[in-house]
């Protein structure tokens, strides 16, 4: 976990209304309209924050006050409206909600980062908007219109939309079928409202640490259930400027090979889907060749959107930074298999989501290789937790497994606690 | 043994060429010096001016890039640890780093062409577009030196010292698909002149071949300068004008004379015999670079691919006055043809002296200047040809 001053905790147990959920954007309605109220006097109240914070080097106490529980109450509603919580949230924003952010006390801020920091939360508002509140309502865009009804919706946006909206949508479903969240959506939404809270409080003057992306640092230790496609990460974070600054046209080769290879791997899945359907498990060496296409695509992927630093290779041999482990072929279900196509489309929404975060990954990392020759860890992360779902979802589709992808923005599952050593018996004295 | 074999490669070789080198053009024609007269003196120093410029540009352009590619031959096998591609990916990848630093050291003088263009009233493009212009072309470039490298390095990791045999008729192959596909990948419409239309299919008819689709492309957004150029083989075969060529500022005579030379390449097969000369030059260039790579290990390793480019780069700038001699030989027959079809060499003398006064190309220049740069006759010289065409029509 990390020390961000902004920290996530998601005290939920899953179970869901299906009654408020059925009607959960209406039940929402007097939120939206008071945090559209309050958004217009946040708009006001920064103003005079920004000021304050910049004559005398911090926040007035009530302002930091009103300005954290603006950003804790947009958490909250938030996450009603993500389906991350059940409970229906209080207007105030007091702490005790399922799905809820620490706000830390006031504390100094060097001038020149308040006198900048619109212009610095650039990076995290478009990744936010992204992950959170999307680009669409309420999203970042309309910031541009002066009056202040606009820059008021601005703030209304209550972190939903991009990531957060593809989990409330698959959410609802799947709610009112099982009355339960998956946790794998759960977990994801609530990381894009943690990080988009972050991203508030740091626009709102509250703190001046940057937002961290990683998905190991926004809130709890995610977990994640074991899966015969594991990601495995070992990037010292270094990029080489000129690799940065001409990466998508050294990857045109990698492209052409991989639209290739599609297209063969496609026909070989179809292949692979009658294999598994008669026999219950793949064919060896359908196997072998999608596994290399499943590792290859995640190796360009990689390397496109500057989560790993060399060239890769064109086989989807094992050994690279960003890369993915898996099991041998083993016993599949066939009812599983016979609904393939149709039990991913959710994985395919959550994937397609997730490959917009991949490319505000790469273009914030382009600008942050090139001038620091290293990558961003928080964004490596956060591009390697969104290669591994992609991998899953391909290792899904082309019938390679029958483990779901999982959804937790996890890079890979929590270490198995060691064991208690057993204690012996004290040696009798003699 | 290798010396018979060197001598029967080097007839076989001598013989093509002169094969290639024949043309319709009189051989006991004498040029004159062309009448500039109808050009304005202004315009002439003008022209001078404007071309000096790019000279001194391009040889200190070839200066730097040579100095870049030296360096890259030097240490280039560094970018090798940023590489997790394997021998021949990592030879891709070192060949496009090579050609992303040549990009980057002529972007200034891309930069300044643009800069000079402008001065002189010859372009519109802006200088930001010049970059993003270039990063299509780049992207085209790296395509091509991948697939350029994988043939090679998978053919000398099997045979390290006879890979050019194999390599070169890849290249001619490649050659000959581009020269054939080029017409599609082109944005061109269909030339809507009936007149030129008409003229095109009966000045096919005098050249012996079958009409040819006439296209017309939109240039305007890069360049104000008249142009036209034959493409294609076979059923790919257009004349493609630019529409700065059609704009008014050429009578129809003129632009009927451009017509009559590009149809001109075609009956030739001036088209077919430059693929033939790549594929001379191919096979001997192949034959040098294995020879100038073997102390770096040979073309299957990846540590010979930056100096490979210093090669090819020296053996292209070594080969660009021979280019321009064959060149200008096969301008020389098209321009030929062309009054052979059309009998009128006035519309042909006035269209060149219009070169000059609209793309300010010198009518004479230096002869340095001739042998390294020109790939076309100056215009003196093709008003000479039209003048001595004049003298020898049978009255």
């Amino acid at each position: 976990m990390s020390d961000h001053p902004i920290q996530l905790s998601v005290e939920d147990d899953l179970r869901r209304t299906r009654l408020t959920v059925f009607f959960r954007l209406l039940l929402a309605i007097p939120h939206i309209i008071w945090i559209t109220l309050w958004s217009i006097g946040v708009v006001f109240a920064v103003i005079f924050a920004w000021f304050a914070a910049l004559f005398t080097g911090r926040l007035p106490q009530g302002l930091h006050d009103f300005l954290g529980m603006y950003v804790r109450y947009a958490t909250h509603l938030g996450a009603y409206l993500a389906i991350a919580a059940n409970p229906y949230p209080g207007f105030t924003g007091a702490p005790g909600y399922p799905v809820d952010i620490s706000i830390p006390e006031r504390q100094r801020q060097p001038r020149w980062k308040t006198a900048i920091r619109l212009v610095l939360a650039i990076p995290a508002l478009v990744l936010a908007a992204t992950l959170g509140s999307g680009f669409g309502g309420g999203g970042g865009y309309s910031t541009a219109d002066s009056d202040s009804a606009s820059a008021a919706q601005w703030f209304t946006s209550s972190g939903v939309g991009g990531v957060a909206a593809v989990c409330a949508i698959l959410g609802w479903f799947a709610v009112l079928a099982t009355g339960r969240m998956p946790v794998g959506l759960r977990n994801l939404a609530a990381y894009g409202l943690g990080y988009t809270a972050q991203a508030y409080a740091y626009v709102l003057l509250l703190t001046d640490r940057y937002p961290n992306s990683d998905p190991e640092a926004v809130g709890p230790v995610w977990e994640l259930p074991q899966h015969p496609l594991r990601l495995e990460l070992d990037d010292d974070g270094r990029r080489s400027r000129l690799l940065v600054f001409f990466r998508l046209l050294f990857a045109i080769p990698h492209f052409v090979w991989l639209l290739l290879w599609s297209i063969a791997a496609v026909l070989a899945a179809i292949v692979n889907w009658f294999v598994v359907l008669f026999r219950g498990r793949s064919a060896e060496a359908l196997h072998r060749f999608l596994v290399a296409y499943v590792r290859y695509y995640a190796h360009v992927t990689a390397f496109v959107t500057l989560v790993a630093n060399p060239f890769p290779g064109f086989a989807g041999a094992p050994g690279y930074p960003v890369d993915i482990a898996i099991d041998p072929p083993e016993r599949q279900r066939r009812w599983i298999t016979l609904f393939r196509l149709f039990l991913a489309i959710p994985a395919f929404f959550v994937s397609g989501a997730l490959s917009v975060v991949l490319f505000v990954v790469g273009l914030l990392g382009w600008f942050a290789a090139l001038v620091t020759g290293r990558m961003p860890t928080g964004l490596r992360n956060l591009g390697a937790y969104s290669v591994r779902y992609a991998s899953q979802t391909n290792a899904y589709w082309f019938v390679i497994t029958d483990a779901y992808p999982h959804a937790s923005p996890a890079l890979r599952p929590p270490p198995e606690p060691e064991p208690e050593p057993e204690l012996l018996p004290e040696p009798e004295a003699i | 043994m290798r010396a018979v074999v060197l001598l029967v490669l080097a007839g076989i070789w001598g013989v093509g060429a002169w094969l290639l080198w024949q043309s319709v053009v009189p051989g006991d024609l004498t040029l004159g010096d062309g009448s500039l007269a109808g050009i304005p003196p202004a315009t002439l120093e003008r022209a001078d001016r404007y071309e000096r410029f790019f000279r001194v540009e391009f040889v200190v352009s070839q200066l730097v890039l040579l100095g870049v590619l030296v360096a890259y031959a030097k240490y280039g096998i560094r970018f090798a640890k940023e590489s997790a591609a394997g021998r021949i990916g990592t030879g891709m990848l070192l060949g496009m780093i090579g050609f992303a630093l040549v990009w980057i050291s002529q972007v200034p003088f891309r930069l300044a062409e643009v800069w000079w263009d402008r001065r002189y009233d010859q372009t519109d493009s802006g200088y930001v577009e010049t970059l993003f212009a270039n990063w299509i072309e780049l992207g085209a470039e790296f395509l091509f030196v991948s697939f350029a490298l994988v043939v090679v390095m998978a053919l000398a990791g099997r045979f390290p010292r006879r890979w050019w045999l194999g390599a070169a008729p890849v290249f001619i192959g490649l050659a000959f698909l581009f020269g054939f596909i080029y017409p599609y990948l082109t944005v061109t419409e269909r030339l809507d002149r009936p007149d030129l239309q008409a003229a095109g299919r009966e000045y096919a008819a005098k050249q012996g071949i079958d009409p040819i689709p006439l296209r017309v492309e939109d240039v305007t957004d890069f360049t104000s300068a008249p142009n036209a150029y034959a493409v294609g083989f076979g059923p790919s075969k257009r004349v493609v004008f630019w529409n700065t060529l059609l704009d008014g500022s050429f009578t129809d005579e003129e632009v009927k004379t451009v017509l009559a030379h590009e149809l001109g390449h075609h009956s030739s097969n001036h088209l077919f015999e430059g693929v033939a000369w790549y594929a001379l030059f191919a096979l001997p260039g192949a034959w040098l670079i294995a020879r100038a790579t073997r102390r770096r290990g040979g073309m299957a390793n990846p540590a010979a691919v930056p100096l490979s480019l210093l090669v090819i780069v020296v053996l292209d700038l070594l080969s660009l006055p021979v280019y321009n001699v064959i060149s200008r030989h096969m301008e020389q027959e098209a321009d030929w043809k062309a009054l052979e079809t059309t009998h009128q060499p006035e519309p042909a003398k006035s269209l060149f002296r219009e070169f000059t006064i609209q793309s300010l190309n010198d009518p004479d220049p230096p002869t340095w200047s001739y042998v390294l740069f020109d790939s076309h006759p100056s215009v003196e010289q093709r008003i000479a040809m039209a003048e001595a065409w004049r003298k020898r029509e049978p009255k």
